[in-house]
């Protein structure tokens, strides 16, 4: 009997996460909130690269280690693999999911509750609020793959790149 | 023959049947558990006019009273004809959380009225696991206003 946790309740978790640091904690500084939200993730995909290798032999490069987070640690977290992974072969790796599942129930409708009476509900300012507001959602994931990728002996920076969603790519720089 | 008489266009009885069953009044709102109204829709057919859309909000809201006292008296989610307004009838779905979806309607069909409550829910609850939607705020989605519509053609 495998122990699982509800998932709409995580979603809910991640969703008040976010809202936190970014209407509350640090409603003035979306940098610092960012990189808070980045280190939570760092330390949680820290330890589930230990959980998720425990029955696994060690990694010989680091090929092997990017093919675990998009095949084995992919599939404990999302319930699907990574959709595409490509590489320049000089340390940067692309891992392209098609329908990340945190995406796939955001909706960018400008709501006019959400945007002062002055404002018309396209202006650019609406569309850029919504935009930034879901790039938030996104650190928690880049900092999942930088702690797990770290705790497995590479060093990196990880972005991530929406264009369509929920279509979602994590571009990971190995650091020398 | 009358009918026929007066409808000279029609070809069969069938089409005038179905003018008067569409041609049913509903005004629908979903009501937050702050009392904000969240979402609203003129889903009938004839009711064009704006004083009787401002007159059917009239009715509808009137009729929170009554859904406040009814909903503590029974653990039923759908409450059937709350009030009613000459022949117009409220009837309203109250969630768990006390979001209130409130339907004002001149037919009789207590069993698709029901249908489209339970699926407007599940709507509802798909736009609360939206992260950018503020709980309590306007749904203002168009996804969303469109498939209520659908919902009403459907069932009501």
């Amino acid at each position: 009997m495998v122990r699982e946790v509800s998932e709409s309740c995580v979603d809910s978790l991640l969703t008040e996460m976010v809202a936190c640091y970014c209407n509350r904690f640090y409603a003035n500084k979306p940098e610092l909130a960012a990189r808070r939200i980045e280190a939570i993730g760092y330390q949680v995909g820290h330890q589930l690269s230990e959980r998720y290798t425990m029955e696994r032999p060690r990694f010989t490069d680091h090929l092997e280690a990017i093919k675990f987070i998009c095949k084995d640690f992919w599939s404990e977290l999302f319930k699907k693999q990574i959709d595409n992974l490509k590489t320049n072969h000089r340390g940067t790796f692309v891992l392209q999911d098609n329908k990340f599942r945190w995406l796939a129930r955001m909706s960018i409708d400008p709501s006019t509750d959400n945007v002062s009476p002055l404002e018309d509900i396209t202006s650019p300012t609406a569309e850029s609020k919504a935009a930034q507001a879901m790039s938030m959602h996104l650190y928690f994931p880049c900092g999942i793959i930088r702690g797990a990728l770290s705790n497995l002996g590479i060093p990196c920076a990880v972005s991530a790149d929406i264009s369509n969603l929920p279509a979602c790519s994590f571009v990971v720089r190995i650091k020398a | 023959m009358i009918s026929f008489f007066l409808f000279p266009d029609l070809e069969s009885l069938e089409d005038l049947i179905s003018i008067l069953i569409m041609a049913t009044t509903a005004c629908f709102i979903i009501v937050s558990r702050n009392d904000i109204p969240i979402y609203e829709a003129e889903v009938g057919v004839a009711a064009k006019r704006e004083d009787a859309a401002q007159l059917h909000q009239f009715i509808l809201h009137a009729a929170l009273d009554i859904v406040q006292d009814l909903a503590w008296t029974t653990s039923a989610m759908y409450l059937k004809s709350v009030d009613r307004f000459n022949e117009l009838v409220v009837s309203v779905y109250v969630t768990a959380g006390h979001t209130r979806l409130m339907l004002l309607h001149d037919s009789r069909n207590d069993d698709g009225i029901k249908s489209f409550f339970q699926e407007v829910h599940e709507l509802y609850i798909k736009t609360l696991l939206n992260p950018l939607y503020l709980p309590g705020s306007r749904i203002t989605s168009s996804h969303f206003d469109t498939k209520v519509r659908a919902l009403a053609r459907k069932y009501l």
